[in-house]
């Protein structure tokens, strides 16, 4: 009963923490939440007039590529933005809350994840236009898309605690997501790398939830063994290790703040 | 090391044990990572220990009426978190029934972004009201705020008075909180709503709620409460009669404090 009371609270919370940031992050368009379908739509149409024709012979429906990834990589880099500053910016409320201080970064990272969920409507939209037909494999992309959920949650609780420490964690951060971005394969063949880079990209787990999102989704092919595997792995390893970061240092931040 | 209410042992509704809570103060606070790298390869990343609050044994029966003074950085506000539960302390035992705490403080983490509307259910999810409680008192709030007609406006449109107004009728909304915990909030709004929100603590220390106040007015202490604590430096110095600690305290400033 006390367990059952306790974890609607928790959800109820979440959930006012998300809404608020849905409304301050289009509190000043017209468009409103539409814009988190146009955008991924718009920078695919940008991605496409310059790149399609280079790569026309590697990459078949460039477009569909380059969105299908592009969702998982603003999954990932608006939930890890957010999470950063999740606990500063949330100073007076962190006293007051008796939760556990995660919903604060979590609640950024849900945020990004209703994000991805609105950006589907679109990406529905481009795999009817390109004739991709629904497969079975296609019941995988729910599940690339929750461990790479969990991935995002864990390197984002501990850039938030970071963030509290050392503020131009910030300004680094930027600066490694756009190389990281760049290693992701985000809107070129992988061909197009030479041998040792290639090989560089298996160590990287976004690489990983890219990878088998295009596969499940535009290949029709269930990811293979070895991809799950990295997925679960670095999936795992990020959430336990930002939890229990997290967990140690919270106490510290509170001191901080 | 935190306790709940363990009914059979004690009749205190806080009992702070042997408290101490250590900060470690960097003598020259990195601001940045490119600083504490410089500061690390040059050895010069010392910390000093900021003895915030030093072996602090006290006993709160229910009821009491408490009054903390102490001057600027004597370690008030930190023995406030901790009996809130919102901090942890470096030693010691605290042991208070951490869910009917209610910690009223100046800051109310309201978002400016948002209509006051959204920020009473935001502010009141994080208090712990449910959904469904909310809503229930939500036209109780507005009218104690006397905000009616304003709470589809962004806060930020609001004078500071109005936001405190808010801020103390969401905080206020509860059932009588059994500890309440007073940060120099007593000086809230124009006069008129300080007289109200005066009524409304008085009710919740009528009500049977233990209250602990915290301000730099002796006279505030001395009019209020049945016992009060003169924290200094962390250490606990004097605790009796309110008129007795106060004027210790008065003696202590040397006259230069107001009130006494």
């Amino acid at each position: 009963m006390e367990r059952t009371k306790e974890r609607k609270q928790y959800f109820f919370v979440v959930h006012e923490l998300v809404s608020r940031e849905l409304k301050r992050r289009y509190s000043r368009s017209r468009l409103g939440i539409l814009w988190s379908v146009l955008n991924p739509l718009l920078s695919m149409a940008v991605l496409s007039m310059l790149f399609s024709t280079m790569f026309r012979r590697s990459i078949e429906n460039y477009p569909v590529y380059y969105l299908t990834g592009s969702l998982l990589w603003t999954l990932f880099s608006t939930g890890t933005n957010g999470a950063m500053t999740a606990l500063t910016d949330n100073k007076a409320l962190l006293l007051q809350v008796r939760l556990p201080k995660t919903i604060f970064p979590l609640a950024r990272v849900w945020g990004a994840f209703l994000n991805l969920l609105y950006s589907l409507a679109a990406y529905a939209v481009i795999l009817l236009i390109f004739g991709i037909r629904p497969s079975l494999s296609m019941l995988a992309f729910p599940a690339v898309t929750a461990l790479a959920f969990l991935f995002t949650l864990g390197v984002g609780n501990v850039l938030a605690i970071l963030y509290s420490f050392f503020g131009d964690i910030r300004h680094l951060y930027s600066v490694v997501l756009t190389l990281w971005m760049y290693l992701s394969a985000l809107f070129y063949p992988v061909s197009a790398l030479p041998e040792a880079v290639r090989r560089l990209l298996l160590l990287n787990p976004m690489y990983s939830y890219i990878t088998a999102a295009r596969e499940c989704v535009m290949y029709g092919r269930f990811p293979s063994g070895f991809l799950w595997l990295s997925m679960g792995i670095w999936a795992v390893l990020s959430w336990a290790g930002g939890s229990l970061v997290f967990r140690k240092w919270q106490n510290r931040i509170i001191e901080r703040l | 090391m935190r306790k709940q209410e363990n009914p059979g042992r004690t009749l205190a509704a806080v009992a702070v044990r042997d408290v101490s809570m250590h900060f470690r103060i960097p003598i020259e606070q990195p601001s940045s990572l490119k600083e504490y790298v410089v500061n690390l390869v040059k050895g010069r990343n010392q910390t000093r220990l900021l003895k915030a609050l030093d072996h602090v044994t006290l006993e709160i029966p229910k009821g009491e009426i408490l009054g903390i003074i102490g001057t600027n950085g004597s370690g008030k506000s930190t023995l406030l978190k901790i009996i809130a539960g919102a901090l942890e302390p470096t030693m010691g035992e605290v042991e208070a029934d951490f869910d009917s705490v209610l910690l009223l403080t100046l800051g109310t983490g309201f978002d400016r972004e948002l209509t006051a509307r959204e920020n009473v259910y935001l502010n009141g999810a994080i208090l712990g009201y449910s959904r469904s409680y909310i809503r229930e008192r939500y036209d109780e709030i507005v009218a104690f705020a006397e905000l009616e007609g304003f709470m589809d406006q962004k806060i930020k449109n609001f004078s500071s008075g109005m936001v405190s107004r808010l801020g103390f009728a969401v905080a206020t909304a509860r059932e009588t909180p059994g500890i309440l915990i007073l940060d120099e909030v007593l000086s809230v709004g124009d006069q008129f709503f300080r007289e109200k929100s005066g009524k409304r603590i008085q009710e919740m220390i009528n009500s049977g709620a233990t209250v602990l106040i915290v301000s730099h007015s002796a006279d505030t202490i001395r009019k209020n409460c049945t016992k009060a604590v003169w924290l200094e430096k962390g250490v606990l110095r004097l605790q009796g009669d309110p008129a007795d600690v106060c004027r210790a305290y008065g003696e202590m400033g040397k006259g230069g404090m107001q009130g006494c």
